[in-house]
């Protein structure tokens, strides 16, 4: 076998000869209406649907009560294949959450989350320097969801830091991966993502909204770094708070990350939503402040959440 | 700063990146439909997101990264509803035609980045490591480690 083999084979992937102008033409409408809903790609093979969101979003209201009729965080990564991490979610250093918000049509609960240096002597397949989170999504009305009503692709499960823009620390910054599956009508994702105790010293948020990768139309950051959702955000969304050890902090780690991801430090650390305009030519919008007034916590949360 | 949501820009980066975005992306797909959507969210990414590149380098970087995550990103959901990619190839004829473009995709995407970027693209170790982040020594030994378990899947030696 040579690697012209390689190429040959690669050179002859039957792409779609139209891909460039459809792109384009893709590209351009949104940079033309960066505010309006469309879906995030134009599939050849199908036409894929947009779901049309409802415009008013009840009051998110965030509850802590216990899961029992739902998969655990180790039983979900059990499922997903993940045996050696389904240990590590049954292990002391595991924190389990079981908190809820309710949005839309539906109660998105944080299950829990295992990171970092509780991975260790785990098997070599878990890499130690990663977080693990489950999150499940079920209707309030009881129905049935199947995985197809809310593919990763479209609902997005990203951690967000405060004082470092959304649209910059994100999941594709993070090198992160979201698996999901369908149990009883409940979809569950198992999040992976670089470990994230390194921001520990800042709030370390988990959103969950439907859309694209986080960007200003869709979170905005005030002058502390406090991160919300932008006022008036339509769709599913709901934002946790990782209860994360302050003492695992690496702020070294953090400006190592930034240095190496090859852009610039202002990109990171942004400006706060009212401040001078974002360098976005063109669009140019700015966004308005956070809607995390519309946000009602029936329980207090839990001091580790804090 | 690149003006990316000019009509000049969109334009000029799609046209540039596409065919190399595309080919990456299939390193990690079997679809090319697939690779396609890929790309596609990478560039709306872009659109979206206020990114600030130093150089022409930065900003092929960034797209050749945000490629690998999108397409792990599908190819983890399409892999709890199929037989695992590198199960299904180690089991596969592998003197056919494209038998190597697949074992490339059976490999954990840490190798077949690599692999793809040097043997198709054409890039340096150095070179692969400034797009990647990564330390130069440590794309050296993916590009062999890569190699090893192309030997495995494929049952010859790769000259």
């Amino acid at each position: 076998m040579n690697w012209n083999d390689y190429k040959k084979a690669v050179d002859g992937l039957p792409f779609d000869p139209d891909f460039q102008a459809r792109t384009i033409e893709l590209l351009r409408r949104q940079a033309r209406e960066p505010s309006k809903k469309e879906c995030m790609t134009m599939k050849r093979k199908t036409i894929q649907r947009c779901v049309a969101i409802a415009a008013a979003i009840a009051l998110l209201t965030v509850s802590a009560y216990a899961a029992v009729t739902w998969l655990s965080p180790s039983q979900v990564a059990d499922e997903l294949g993940q045996t050696a991490l389904a240990e590590a979610f049954e292990s002391e250093t595991a924190v389990f959450i079981n908190q809820s918000v309710e949005t839309g049509d539906y109660r998105v609960t944080l299950a829990g989350l295992v990171s970092g240096r509780g991975l260790s002597g785990w098997q070599q397949d878990l890499d130690q320097s990663r977080t693990y989170a489950v999150a499940s999504v079920e209707r309030l009305d009881g129905a049935a969801l199947s995985a197809d009503d809310l593919p990763p692709s479209s609902f997005i499960l990203t951690p967000l830091v405060s004082g470092y823009t959304p649209w910059s620390l994100n999941n594709w910054t993070l090198d992160a991966g979201v698996s999901s599956m369908e149990r009883d009508g409940v979809i569950y994702y198992l999040l992976d993502v670089e470990n994230l105790e390194k921001f520990a010293d800042h709030t370390v948020y988990l959103a969950f909204y439907e859309g694209g990768s986080p960007s200003q139309q869709s979170f905005t950051m005030a002058a502390d770094g406090t991160i919300a959702f932008a006022e008036g955000y339509e769709g599913p969304h709901a934002l946790f708070i990782l209860p994360l050890d302050a003492g695992r902090a690496d702020p070294d780690a953090v400006e190592k990350f930034i240095a190496d991801s090859g852009f610039d430090r202002e990109w990171f650390v942004g400006q706060p939503s009212g401040a001078e305009e974002p360098p976005v030519p063109e669009s140019g919008e700015q966004d308005a402040p956070g809607d995390t007034a519309g946000q009602k916590t029936e329980d207090s949360l839990p001091a580790v959440l804090q | 700063m690149v003006p990316f949501g000019t009509d000049e820009t969109i334009c000029r980066i799609v046209r540039e990146y596409s065919p190399m975005l595309l080919r990456l992306a299939c390193t990690r797909l079997d679809s090319t439909a697939d690779a396609e959507d890929a790309v596609q969210e990478v560039f709306l990414q872009l659109l979206s997101a206020p990114v600030a590149f130093r150089d022409a380098g930065h900003e092929k970087a960034w797209l050749i990264r945000a490629t690998l995550h999108r397409a792990g990103d599908i190819r983890r959901r399409a892999e709890k509803r199929n037989v695992p990619l590198e199960a299904a190839a180690s089991s596969a004829a592998p003197a056919e035609d494209g038998a190597l473009l697949r074992a490339v995709q059976a490999l954990p995407e840490k190798y077949s980045a690599v692999i793809h970027l040097h043997y198709y693209e054409g890039y340096s170790i150095r070179e692969i490591g400034k797009l990647l982040g990564l330390p130069a020594a440590t794309v050296g030994t993916r590009l062999a480690r890569g190699r090893d378990r192309l030997r495995k899947l494929l049952k010859e030696e790769i000259e």
